[in-house]
């Protein structure tokens, strides 16, 4: 029963997925000019490392090669979680906009039709780009590179939960654009500076509110000391943002659709 | 300055644009964009001219202009020479274009005033009257320090049709003036440029696809088609003049004809009213 | 050349004046330069401790962060100036400000540099507040902020410079992005945005040296820290030299681009 139906989720993402690349390709000099152009971005972040650990070569035990697995794991993590479900990004905008009815006319959940509506040729570029560095400049053994695959798989998990707590911000504040990116702003600066570099308070915060501990932190680590159990710990909180990020979502859509939220459109 | 006969006026006005092609740039296939168009237009008459998208319109508007350089022909605006002395020639012309606004949304109509006057080295004491004028003859003083994002876009129209007029130019183009506004504004923007034409002697150009400004603004026709002039006559001879298929019609069908086919009409005869 | 001063004060004031008109929008960002001051703050405090000396590079840790306020400041208030001749380019609203008896390089210029000034001291303002919170002050002499805005009103008219050559080539490019992003992440490493060139390997410095991205971000940021009337001197010599060089080159592309709009409508 729950098998055919995930079977049926997996059809419907199968059929946006081919649907989105094909409409990429159509304007293909586009789509490869903006992924190349996050190579270049992303590029220059690691040249500020390198320049960095050039000079001060370990930083709280972290080295060159940690910030660059750091880099390859939160850039093809983001990517994969925003390639193909680059709708959650703005679902705030969305939401307040009222453009959810659009969508609310299929059958099936809600969520998945929204996620995969829309492509995003920056985000595959963060994909290759994350892949590229790995395998070039940290040059994993087979395990390590099985283990990196898993892990980016659930840094994916965590963006696209993290994307549902902020869009579903609007359900509950009305116009929480702002909000939404300044919060987006946090996650991701976080994600991409080592996360032994905060303690106390802020360790909370960052495994909590702001969850770049599961993107900057564990899977670093798992990778670092081929450590199962922090490649379980990353899976498992990866898991509740997602979880948690469907909830709040499917809580504020009931109050959305019982007409609770008075003025949201004008 | 002394008095000029002709605002326009141009003798076989010619442009080619020359198209390079292929991997190497080397196959260079010409297309004709305006072929030789010679027009005279008074000073202080007003002109529709129009034509469907791709016509050879802004081609030639260009070339008025002094922006684009002619492949043949000679051109003589306001007594000038549009290419050589274009630098004199823009302090002597005013633009409204519909879409593109030359106010600043964030900032009252009055602080772009001000800038313009910059822009075009007007005098201050001069300034300060030709301000007062316009702003009494627009009735703009209700929303003269209004944010221009907040005014309608009668309002926001009324101010930029002020904003071109403020250096005194005595060639005024207007492309798609009344673009989105509603009827009892589109009336009343018309109704403006009429009344600068006649008083201060303006000469309008006037590019629309809105046949009730053509025939509220404009004294004479002029539809461009395939870069050739296809219809020039006075407003109301084109109307009086004009048969489709042995019938007499109006304009909007006439318009429409000659977009559709450049065909030639059956004319029975054709003014030109120089 | 007295006229064209007039016109171009004219433009930059009311730009200036526009963005005052939505000085919110800067201010929401206020969060986000919170955050990237904390993570400097952290990831500062680790390599001093580490390092365990109280000067890198010549500067305290509050020196540091300090210099990092200025080029943050610097970096997030950067124009839109090449994208906006991209636009104008490609939706023929180039023809209008054509119209306008003013240089249109210079009409780009002046509000660019409007906008850019408001953008940069609101920005700097909240920034400066962040961080006396964060470290407290630092011994600033009285000749620093004249300095300061001395040395970064030309680093705006170098950069702007800049932008406008980018910009240029709208003319014959289809999309100039590219060209952007590469100028501008170029100023971000080599301009010592996120590590003041002091602490740059030895062969990159003396290489750096001889390209304008140093005076745009890292001369003005030290001199703020670091306030010396020698190197003031040196700088704003070296920064007018730079504008000159490239009013040249603008002059001749834009010389290039009207004689192509004049054969071919732009």
């Amino acid at each position: 029963m729950w098998f055919s139906k995930i079977l049926s989720y997996l059809r419907l993402a199968r059929a946006y997925i081919k649907l989105n690349w094909s409409m990429q390709m159509e304007y293909r000099g586009a789509f490869v000019s903006q992924a190349l152009a996050m190579f270049l971005n992303n590029g220059t972040w690691l040249a500020f490392w390198m320049l960095f650990f050039s000079r001060f070569p370990v930083i709280k035990g972290w080295e060159q090669a940690d910030v660059v697995t750091l880099w390859a794991i939160s850039a093809a993590g983001f990517g994969l979680g925003n390639a193909f479900c680059w709708n959650l990004h703005n679902l705030a905008a969305m939401v307040s906009r009222g453009e959810l009815d659009v969508w609310m006319l299929y059958p099936r959940s809600l969520i998945p039709h929204l996620a995969l509506g829309k492509m995003s040729a920056t985000a595959i570029g963060d994909l290759a780009f994350g892949y590229f560095i790995y395998i070039v400049m940290v040059r994993p053994d087979l395990q390590h590179f099985l283990l990196f695959n898993l892990l980016v798989v659930a840094v994916a998990v965590v963006f696209i939960g993290f994307n549902l707590w902020r869009g579903s911000l609007a359900f509950y504040f009305g116009q929480a654009e702002v909000l939404s990116e300044q919060w987006f702003f946090a996650m991701i600066t976080f994600s991409t500076y080592p996360n032994c570099l905060f303690d106390g308070w802020m360790k909370v915060v960052l495994y909590t509110l702001i969850p770049a501990g599961f993107v900057s932190g564990l899977p670093v680590e798992a990778l670092r000391d081929f450590d199962f159990s922090a490649a379980a710990f990353t899976w498992l909180g990866a898991l509740a943002v997602l979880i948690s990020g469907a909830a709040s979502f499917e809580l504020g859509l009931r109050r959305y659709q019982s007409g609770n939220l008075l003025g949201m459109r004008s | 300055m002394k008095p000029l006969k002709n605002a326009v006026e141009t003798d076989n006005l010619r442009k080619v644009f020359e198209i390079k092609q292929g991997l190497l740039r080397r196959n260079a296939k010409t297309v004709v964009a305006v072929e030789g168009i010679s027009l005279t237009v008074p000073a202080g008459q007003s002109v529709a001219f129009i034509g469907p998208n791709g016509a050879g319109k802004s081609t030639t508007i260009k070339m008025l202009t002094g922006i684009l350089k002619p492949s043949s022909g000679t051109a003589s605006v306001l007594g000038l020479d549009p290419w050589k002395q274009r630098s004199k020639l823009v302090h002597q012309i005013g633009a409204v274009f519909g879409q593109r606004s030359q106010l600043w949304l964030h900032l009252p109509p009055s602080d772009s005033f001000d800038l313009l006057a910059e822009i075009y080295g007007i005098p201050k004491n001069d300034y300060r009257k030709r301000k007062a004028l316009l702003v009494e003859r627009f009735d703009l003083g209700r929303f003269l320090s209004t944010p221009v994002r907040k005014l309608s876009l009668g309002e926001r129209m009324r101010a930029e049709i002020a904003a071109s007029l403020l250096h005194r130019p005595q060639l005024l183009l207007l492309d798609e003036p009344t673009i989105g506004v509603d009827v009892i504004a589109r009336q009343n923007l018309r109704d403006l440029v009429c009344e600068w034409n006649r008083e201060e002697g303006v000469t309008v150009f006037l590019t629309s696809h809105d046949t009730g400004d053509i025939e509220s603004v404009a004294d004479r026709v002029i539809v461009i088609n395939h870069g050739r002039v296809v219809l020039d006559d006075s407003l109301s001879g084109v109307s009086a003049n004009t048969l489709i298929e042995g019938k007499p019609a109006g304009l909007e069908e006439i318009i429409a004809h000659l977009f559709n086919s450049a065909a030639s009409l059956t004319m029975q005869n054709c003014i030109s009213p120089s | 050349m007295k006229n064209s001063i007039r016109q171009s004060w004219a433009v930059a004031k009311v730009a200036a004046r526009s963005n005052l008109a939505y000085i919110g929008e800067v201010a929401s960002r206020t969060f986000f330069l919170a955050v990237i001051l904390f993570i400097f703050l952290k990831l500062w405090q680790a390599t001093y401790r580490e390092s365990a000396s109280a000067v890198l590079g010549g500067l305290s840790l509050s020196q540091m962060l300090w210099y990092l306020t200025v080029t943050e400041a610097i970096y997030m208030s950067a124009p839109r100036l090449a994208q906006q001749i991209d636009e104008d380019v490609r939706s023929g609203a180039l023809a209008v400000r054509l119209l306008k008896p003013i240089s249109y390089p210079l009409y780009c210029l002046s509000s660019a540099l409007g906008e850019r000034i408001v953008r940069f001291l609101a920005n700097f303002a909240t920034g400066a507040a962040v961080t006396f919170c964060l470290v407290g002050p630092f011994d600033c002499t009285p000749a620093a902020p004249i300095m300061l805005l001395v040395t970064v009103l030309l680093a705006f008219v170098l950069d702007g410079l800049g932008h406008l050559i980018i910009g240029l080539w709208a003319f014959w490019l289809e999309d100039t992005s590219g060209l952007l992003l590469i100028y501008t992440r170029l100023s971000m490493i080599l301009g010592g945005m996120l590590i003041p060139m002091e602490l740059f390997p030895d062969w990159l410095k003396s290489f750096v040296l001889f390209l304008p991205f140093p005076y745009l971000v890292w001369g003005p940021a030290h001199l703020f820290v670091h306030s010396d009337w020698l190197q003031f001197g040196q700088l704003v010599g070296l920064q007018s030299l730079y504008i000159l060089v490239m009013l040249g080159v603008v002059n001749l592309i834009y010389g290039w681009a009207l004689e192509r709009i004049s054969a071919h409508g732009g």
